[in-house]
């Protein structure tokens, strides 16, 4: 009992420190320590919490690999969660955009919006991931039995989406964009070749 | 020193000033990163003195000239602009400088000088973003004006800000300054200046030429492909009421209007 305890402390940790830490930050903010995170600390905070979302996005598409190499870890058991701390992560990044960076000011919507494509995309992406973390309950899988598998295939698109997301935003710079791709293409390549193992 | 004693000027803003942490922290300067502190961080290591500039092309005066030779006898005087960034925030700046025409004076330029050319130090020793493989940039970074907008009286070479020299991730030792552009058309630490009949390559505009045109004024009715430019974020902003307000054409310098007289802005963005 006292390694499986560890371990869910570990990870439970590691997937909130973010947001305890970010929390953190916009206390501090809010007290007076105006330019902890910059001149526009708005922004700051969507890209941190984008960057998270797409950190265990990333994490929770890692597990099963994980089992399968040579060192066979088996975290399959955290998946689910890991894919809701996902969720939430992207959940907050919209949020914080609208809030810290629109202001909710409706009338920008569509100017910012809807006419984005990059923002098109990233609203697809989360609104895709609903259906996946409502489902994401024991009593769902039961229920769903085979569709639920089939169901949460589309976390690969989200994945994808969630790419174009960033591509659509390059300026000057490709690293981001070229590190969170490659991930993500080990990963689908890793699939496919055990895939063609197994068959 | 001659920036501690730079004149006021009739150029001022009723906007308060952003802090000059912010102005000092916050930067694009892609020769050093990409991320808005990088600059802050790694420009230290850029030497800016001795520091000298090369005059080239349609003029008479060409040649290498050290930067205190150049500046000999030029009055400077502080300005408070508005820096409007092409990426929708904005702050406001004192600047430490002088009208760019004292500048290109001293050059006698031809009747064949159409357009002035910038071009910035690009050096791999001193600057990691130039050394960076992931960059779109074709170093050295570039940037250009019509004659008629590099004489315009509010065209400012700047040298200090907030009564200072210049820090280095502000664009040290000499930057341009035009203030109903968007910000990446004032061209930061300048070690090329060349006089041209035809209208000069500039960098964004060949990076992505959709999204960056030549002119890059200030213009509310023409968007960004991918983002609005009819409002802009004021700087410093606070988290849960971020200062959004209307951006103006020509960032609210309406006298340079006649400069356009005739053209379409929405062709000419």
């Amino acid at each position: 009992m006292a390694r499986n305890q560890l371990l869910n402390i570990t990870i439970w940790t590691a997937l909130l420190a973010p947001v305890v830490y970010i929390g953190v930050m916009i206390v501090r903010i809010q007290n007076g320590e105006w330019d902890l995170l910059g001149p526009e600390p708005g922004r700051a905070v969507t890209q941190f919490l984008g960057t998270w979302a797409l950190n265990s996005l990333l994490l929770t598409l890692t597990l099963s690999p994980l089992k399968r190499s040579p060192l066979s870890i088996n975290l399959i058991s955290y998946r689910r969660r890991m894919g809701l701390f996902a969720f939430t992560y992207m959940l907050l990044h919209l949020l914080a955009y609208m809030t810290m960076m629109l202001g909710w000011q409706w009338q920008d919507l569509n100017d910012e919006v809807v006419k984005r494509p990059y923002m098109v995309v990233g609203v697809f992406a989360l609104l895709l991931t609903i259906p996946l973390a409502i489902t994401s309950t024991r009593n769902w899988q039961r229920r769903l039995g085979r569709r639920w598998k089939k169901l949460h295939y589309s976390v690969y698109l989200v994945a994808a989406l969630s790419m174009v997301h960033i591509l659509l935003q390059v300026r000057s710079s490709w690293t981001e964009f070229v590190v969170y791709s490659s991930v993500l293409s080990l990963l689908l390549i890793e699939r496919l070749l055990n895939r063609q193992k197994t068959a | 020193n001659a920036v501690a004693q730079a004149k006021e000027s009739a150029y001022k803003l009723d906007d308060p000033v952003a802090p000059y942490s912010a102005v000092t922290s916050y930067n694009n300067f892609y020769e050093f990163g990409y991320d808005k502190d990088d600059p802050a961080r790694l420009a230290g290591r850029m030497k800016t003195d001795p520091w000298s500039v090369t005059v080239e092309g349609e003029c008479d005066v060409t040649g290498t000239f050290n930067l205190e030779d150049i500046l000999k006898g030029i009055m400077l005087e502080e300005r408070i602009y508005r820096l409007r960034c092409v990426e929708a925030w904005s702050m406001v700046i004192p600047w430490i400088g002088f009208p760019l025409k004292d500048l290109v004076g001293r050059f006698r330029p031809r009747s064949t000088a159409k357009y002035i050319e910038f071009i910035t130090l690009a050096d791999k020793k001193q600057m990691p973003g130039v050394a960076s493989v992931f960059s779109t940039i074709d170093w050295p970074y570039r940037e250009g004006l019509r004659m008629d907008e590099a004489m315009h009286p509010l065209t400012l070479m700047a040298v200090g800000l907030y009564g200072e020299v210049l820090p280095n991730q502000n664009g040290a030792p000499l930057r341009l300054v035009v203030p109903w552009k968007y910000g990446f058309k004032s061209i930061k630490s300048i070690v090329g200046i060349r006089f041209t009949e035809q209208q000069p390559h500039t960098t964004w505009n060949q990076i992505a030429p959709h999204e960056y045109g030549f002119y890059a004024n200030v213009n509310p009715e023409v968007d960004h492909p991918r983002w609005s430019q009819a409002r802009e974020r004021v700087l410093p902003g606070n988290l849960f009421s971020p200062r959004r307000v209307d951006t103006r054409m020509f960032n609210g310098y309406d006298e340079v209007a006649p400069l356009y007289k005739g053209m379409d802005l929405k062709v000419n963005y």
